[in-house]
């Protein structure tokens, strides 16, 4: 009987944190769902071809090319300020973005380029949306977030817009990242106010 | 009281143990060392796999109905019997948050370790964890 009392109090405990968890992120896991089964049949055809593939925008007129990369610049910056609030409002915009995206204007090669990386940024993006109080969390999602934006902008451009692809060898514990930047000045998402200004401009995007 | 604990043992979910291994399982997937698997097994698979030991509260309720609610979460976020299935990706992705998930000790979470002391993992096989995943994630990086 002791077994069952204690088995209830944790059942209890356990269910209510589950609640707190679930409803942020409930509405954002029925979409994944789908473009998970969606994606699982295209996974052998689309294994990377973002890297390869170098194609300007055509349809900007349907395709949120420009939409996209602002919300990430605005992470981007949240991130720099050292705003966990802001970011994760950037992070919720970009799935928001994501989530009405129009791909019927684009090339077969461009969709399936899209498909792979938008599957992978749109899950960083909800995660940073949903860590509002962990910016260290938000930074390692963001990590592997600006490498799916560097791999979006060589598919899709730049939304007309001059970008740079700046590098900091201390971030992510010493191992290094990148990120997008619309300015030139240094301007450090990883580390923020504690080091600014780590890091080098590596490629104008133009 | 009593009546509804009675009433509610007989409402169980349905189990999460298909029994087979695929050939999208993680273990198939990459060259995973033993040690590596066996505390994936012992600390992870019960949630995030189509696969889960089941100790014996999994027959009282409401109990039941929590785990089964964990453990669709968790496989919603990651599926090892799944994980050949993910694009290539993600599955750098995959490998990374989890190393930074045991790293942050965010996972297992804190309900788990409290009833599987196996899941309470040792500096060493935190590290263990940690160091596999992020090489395998570099090494694909790489070739991509």
């Amino acid at each position: 009987m002791k077994n069952i009392i204690i088995g209830f109090a944790i059942a209890a405990t356990t269910l209510a944190a589950c609640n707190n968890s679930n409803n942020d992120t409930a509405n954002a896991k029925q979409t994944d769902i789908k473009n998970d089964t969606a994606l699982a049949t295209q996974q052998q055809v689309t294994k990377d071809t973002a890297g390869t593939q170098s194609t300007t925008a055509t349809s900007e007129a349907t395709f949120p090319v420009k939409e996209i990369i602002t919300g990430y610049l605005q992470l981007k910056n949240a991130l720099a300020k050292d705003n966990g609030q802001d970011a994760a409002s950037a992070g919720n915009a970009i799935v928001a973005t994501l989530a009405k995206v129009d791909m019927k204007g684009l090339s077969d090669v461009q969709m399936k380029s899209y498909m792979n990386i938008a599957d992978d940024l749109k899950e960083h993006a909800e995660h940073i949306g949903a860590n509002a109080g962990k910016i260290e969390h938000q930074r390692e999602h963001f990590i592997m977030l600006s490498k799916d934006m560097a791999d979006f902008v060589k598919t899709f451009g730049n939304g007309g817009q001059t970008l740079y692809k700046d590098f900091c060898p201390m971030a992510n514990d010493g191992k290094g990242a990148t990120w997008i930047s619309e300015v030139k000045e240094i301007k450090n998402p990883y580390l923020g106010s504690k080091m600014p200004d780590c890091g080098s401009v590596k490629e104008t995007i133009k | 009281m009593l009546i509804i604990f009675i009433v509610i043992q007989f409402i169980q979910p349905v189990r999460n143990k298909s029994g087979q291994v695929l050939s999208t399982d993680f273990g198939k997937v990459y060259a995973v060392p033993g040690n590596v698997q066996a505390v994936l097994q012992n600390a992870c698979y019960d949630c995030h796999s189509n696969n889960t030991m089941y100790p014996w509260y999994a027959n009282i309720q409401p109990m039941a109905w929590v785990m089964a609610r964990h453990i669709k979460n968790g496989k919603d976020k990651l599926n090892f019997s799944d994980f050949g299935s993910y694009t290539g990706r993600r599955q750098i992705s995959k490998l990374k948050g989890i190393a930074n998930q045991v790293k942050d000790d965010e996972m297992p979470i804190s309900s788990y370790k409290l009833m599987h002391k196996n899941a309470n993992l040792t500096t060493e096989e935190k590290s263990l964890i940690m160091d596999w995943m992020n090489k395998t994630a570099d090494s694909l990086s790489t070739e991509n």
